[in-house]
């Protein structure tokens, strides 16, 4: 039985039921790993004691102790995520050698709830760029086509649920980092209201946005996962207080459904055509769907980027080699030369992020830009609020192309920044998103973006599910 | 106009050596970055307040001491305990 | 020559039990370099600020202290700028730039002779770490040595408006401080490097210059005189003084041009995204009124009015909260406090030497306690012992730890007013000085020498009215 083919909920139920073993489950999975990798690329590490503790789990099983509700399940965990004792390298030369102290509040309680964490997946730099071509450890590529780039900056945790690797992954989602690797690989990514999900031991790029959140190859793996990770947790005080969510997976009849007209401007007609596909699919399962606007959607991206790189040129100034890094002593420079010259070793995209944010917060341009960037959120966050009034939610295209060549847009990094323009929205009003697979084009993935209000997760995993039971979209290629 | 003088500041204040061909690529393309946040400038947004997250004073950290086990900062560069860093002057 | 002087104050609330963002111990004094930290204070990826509930408290109450205004929230800004101390190279502060959020705001706290000055702000932040030069010096060491363990101690910083003129003022001042500190029991400065004080000053309407690295407050006034003098001198010679910050040289006692070559620094400010605006509400200055401890001008207050002490002695008193403190105590075993107060703050202080009033811990060399000078304001009460008497055994007992009543019964240097005894004594003395007595007899006033010879005879244990009287009554005779 190709164990590795298996989701979650399978996995958990097979290894408490003893119809396999943890050990085999993860032995198969390790092989697969071996096999695919020189294609895919979607590990940086892979954990060597995962065996080892799959046999514990199957002692622990025997013994008639509670495995928990994701036993045996083999989770990447994307790597700006800290596991103890395991590197953390965020994909950069600055976290080389870097072996967090202390696990994730997420990681531990994926932990607590008996999963294994597999290895460590690839990412953009600091999880900076929409491609996981920033990457030192070389570029992830899509499983649907390996000259093309599997989406980012979650490549690595999109790539490997697609590829088979592992059942589930996480990653974060600063812009869309978890939608449009999950767009673009075909499989099912979330991000969280802002505040569900804790962020202790997430490296922070920009704090005010990002969320962590599951990727899988179905709607119930990913509400497996997302129940074991969200509520609040006192390591982290802008998690919401008195939450500890129980999603599931239900019919509802007759949603509302608003589909925004922003944003199917300028977008690929393949894209659109499954799109329009895709709302077809849900008026036929009852939904009521309607055209919608969002007219803030135009300063969403300026928005963004202003407050992402700002927030980012602060939170990697710690990086100056002298706690965590790389070899290079710091004995024989002067302390501004060594800063200067270990922080050279930034990827590309990095340094210039890390330029322009500290271009809007210097001297005399905070309220030009970064206060502006600011009162657009709110601009943003109260067009939501009305739409939300009469619509339980809001769908379009998760990314406005499909999955381009390694390589296409790596040059122009505005032309980079615009693939953003559907999923940015989500990460600076802090409603949750996903993106649901929704079809091919050429052979080619696109996935469909699905909104909520605030925690209200489960309105957006029913409208998933009833998307995902009609649609019955491929998940994972021939590899 | 973003000139190479502000560029080769801005590198200084952020700490992050700069060759010249670096600075070079760096002015042109974040020129045009700077010229689409520009954009934000267009909109007249005076009134709206910018959303703040708020905690209650009663759900701050009790002040109760705790060792951390383990060890934060490992053992890259270290003598006698401290931190080895580069010198000040 | 107009001058203004104002300061920046950092007080460390060693009363809080953890640092400001996270839970490793706020007193790293004595520790094992690095042995305090842990992953949020060390600033290690990942990591997040938990502001402490306590050190907002405290920081409420200095606001209040102070005649502050506390805003309905406080939120916290980042202050960034790159140094080997700063884990994160920035440090969580507050910033009223775009709005208020600090925690206090236009207080006013008068400090003596109906002067007051005006208080900015008081704002909670962090400490850096420490940085440790092998060599011994900043400028010969071959590389820096850096300790974490002060790294998010939590600090607060209170600004002043430039309302100060004259240096001698300003002591008073932090004199005050220190003692509402004391009082509230919220920083504890006899710790070493527990307060700082920086101070801004200019003269004749000129620029302004930054002093820093003043580690005492007694040091800040020698600071300040000498700046003052400098910027004088050369204004006087039309040169022009430049706005700048200067270092104080503590060994040899100047400012100095700012070595590290600090240009317009530029923050770059902005809300720091990982703590949420704190909302405090009234409920919030309710409870730190009503939690807080008694301030030196209600104790002061309560001295005058309850314990009938003059204003000049009850402020001795509360200007050192140990002494106060001891005071009270006596004054409850033994009720006189008039009495009690005054063997306080004229004998007693005798004993302590200059350099334990500056670092105020007066009684740490005496063995000494509050039962004694009850007990000593007792036998001098009841007549056991004369006030000469009475100082000479407090010089033993500040030495030996022996209660008064004790050395006075092991001495017998109780008193003599038994008529009879003192009769003997000055038989005794009229006989052995009979010149004297006949010059007495034409001049009263030499009767004071025979009464010298009587107090010599008794080896001081007469009492000189009673003998004194008895001496005039004999003459007269």
């Amino acid at each position: 039985m190709a164990l590795y083919t298996l989701d979650a909920g399978s996995v958990a139920s097979g290894i408490k039921s003893r119809k396999f073993s943890a050990e085999e489950y993860i032995h198969q999975l390790l092989e697969r790993i071996e096999k695919v990798e020189p294609k895919v690329n979607a590990f940086v590490t892979v954990n060597k004691e995962a065996l080892d503790q799959a046999r514990i789990l199957d002692k622990k099983i025997r013994d008639g102790e509670n495995a928990g509700s994701l036993a045996g399940v083999a989770i990447g965990v994307k790597d700006n995520i800290c596991v103890q004792g395991i590197k953390t390298t965020c994909a950069s030369r600055m976290l080389e050698g870097y072996v967090p102290p202390y696990d994730a509040t997420v990681v531990k309680r994926l932990k607590d709830a008996g999963a294994i964490i597999i290895g460590k997946v690839n990412l953009d730099e600091f999880a900076m760029g929409s491609t996981t071509e920033f990457s030192r450890h070389g570029p992830t590529r899509n499983p649907w086509d390996i000259g093309r780039v599997p989406g980012g900056s979650s490549g690595g945790s999109a790539a490997s649920v697609a590829a088979l690797e592992c059942a589930a992954s996480l990653g974060s989602d600063t812009g869309g980092s978890v939608r449009c690797p999950a767009s673009f690989c075909s499989a099912v990514g979330l991000k969280p209201t802002y505040g569900l999900v804790s962020r202790y031991g997430l490296v922070s790029y920009a704090n005010s946005l990002e969320q962590i959140g599951p990727v899988g190859r179905t709607v119930a793996d990913v509400v497996a996962v997302l129940n074991a990770i969200a509520g609040t947790d006192e390591r982290d005080h802008t998690t919401a207080e008195n939450v500890r969510p129980a999603y599931s997976l239900s019919e509802r009849k007759g949603l509302r459904v608003g589909l925004v007209k922003e944003f199917l401007e300028g977008v690929d007609p393949a894209v659109a055509k499954i799109i329009h596909d895709a709302v077809d699919t849900l008026a036929g399962q009852g939904c009521k769907v309607e055209q919608v606007s969002l007219a803030s959607v135009q300063y969403a991206l300026a928005s963004y980027y202003t407050i992402a790189m700002a927030e980012a040129s602060s939170n990697l100034a710690r990086y100056d080699n002298i706690r965590y890094g790389f070899d290079m002593t710091p004995e024989g420079y002067e302390w501004n030369t060594y800063f200067s010259k270990v922080r050279s070793n930034f990827g590309e995209e990095v340094k210039r992020r890390i330029i322009v944010g500290s271009y809007v917060l210097s001297s005399g341009y905070y309220g030009k830009y970064y206060l502006k960037a600011q009162q657009v959120r709110s601009l943003l966050k109260n067009e939501l609020k009305t739409l939300f009034k009469h619509h339980d939610v809001l769908i379009g295209p998760t990314m406005p192309i499909l999955p381009f060549k390694i390589g296409e847009k790596i040059d122009d990094p505005l032309k980079m920044y615009l693939v953003d323009i559907d999923t940015v929205v989500a990460n600076l009003t802090g409603v949750p998103a996903m993106s649901v697979p929704a079809g091919f084009a050429g052979g080619l993935p696109v996935g469909l973006q699905i909104m909520a209000d605030e925690f209200q997760e489960q309105m957006m995993l029913d409208a998933a599910y009833l998307f995902e039971s009609a649609a019955k979209v491929q998940r994972s290629p021939e590899l | 106009m973003v000139t190479t003088e502000q560029i080769r500041h801005l590198g200084w204040l952020a700490r992050i050596e700069l060759s010249d061909s670096e600075i070079e690529r760096y002015t042109s393309q974040i020129e045009e970055i700077i010229k689409y946040l520009d954009t934000l400038d267009t909109i007249p947004l005076k009134e709206i307040e910018p959303i703040v997250a708020k905690k209650k004073f009663s759900d701050l950290r009790p002040d109760e001491p705790a060792k951390f086990e383990g060890d934060a900062l490992g053992t890259k560069y270290r003598k006698d305990g401290f931190v080895k860093g580069p010198r000040m002057v | 020559m107009e001058t203004k002087i104002g300061l920046e104050i950092h007080c460390q609330l060693t009363g809080a039990k953890s640092k400001l963002f996270c839970s490793c111990r706020c007193d790293y004094r004595g520790m094992e370099p690095n042995a305090n930290t842990c992953p949020t204070c060390s600033g290690l990826p990942g990591t997040l600020p938990l502001l402490n509930k306590k050190a907002a408290e405290f920081a409420g109450m200095i606001s209040l202290a102070l005649g502050c205004r506390i805003p309905e929230e406080i939120a916290f800004y980042r202050k960034n700028y790159f140094y080997p101390d700063l884990p994160k190279n920035f440090q969580l502060t507050q910033y009223n730039a775009y709005g208020i959020t600090s925690i206090g705001v236009d207080g006013r706290l008068e400090y003596g002779d109906g002067k007051s000055a005006g208080i900015r702000r008081v704002q909670l932040e962090e400490d850096p770490g420490r940085l440790v030069y092998e060599s011994g010096s900043m400028e010969t060491s071959v590389y820096t040595l850096i300790d974490y363990n002060r790294a998010g101690v939590p600090l607060v910083e209170i600004v002043t408006e430039p309302d100060f003129s004259d240096p001698k003022d300003v002591r008073l001042f932090l004199d005050k401080i220190t003692s509402i500190m004391e009082h509230l029991g919220i920083c504890d400065t006899k710790l070493e490097g527990s307060v700082r004080c920086d101070g801004n000053v200019s003269v004749g309407g000129g620029n302004r210059v930054e002093i820093k690295n003043v580690s005492s407050f007694a040091d800040v006034e020698k600071a300040l005189r000498y700046e003052i003098t400098r910027q004088k001198t050369m204004v006087s010679r039309d040169i022009e003084v430049k706005s700048e910050t200067r270092h104080w040289d503590d060994a040899r006692k100047v400012t100095k041009e700012s070595r590290t070559k600090e240009e317009e620094q530029d923050y770059r400010y902005f809300p720091e995204p990982d703590i949420p605006a704190v909302v405090l509400g009234e409920k919030f200055n309710l409870f730190a009124r009503q939690s807080m401890p008694e301030l030196p001008d209600a104790r002061k207050e309560r001295f005058i009015s309850n314990y009938g002490l003059s204003a000049h002695v009850a402020q001795v008193l509360i200007d050192n909260k140990e002494m106060a403190d001891f005071f009270e105590s006596a004054v409850k075993t033994y009720q006189s406090p008039k009495e009690i107060a005054n063997w306080i703050v004229t004998d007693l202080m005798s004993f302590v030497d200059e350099r334990q009033k500056e670092d105020r811990s007066l009684f740490a060399g005496l063995k000494i306690g509050p039962e004694h000078i009850a007990d000593l304001a007792k036998i001098v009460d009841q007549g056991v012992v004369n006030r000469a008497t009475a100082k000479q055994i407090l010089s033993q007992v500040v030495k030996t730890g022996e209660m008064p009543s004790q050395v006075a019964k092991r001495t017998h240097a109780g008193k003599i007013d038994d008529a009879g005894a003192l009769s003997q004594a000055i038989d005794s003395v009229f006989q052995a000085e009979q010149a004297a007595v006949q010059d007495a007899k034409r001049n009263p006033n030499a009767a004071n020498f025979l009464l010298g010879k009587v107090m010599q005879a008794t080896k001081g244990r007469a009492d000189p009215k009673a003998a004194l009287e008895m001496i005039q009554q004999r003459l007269g005779s």
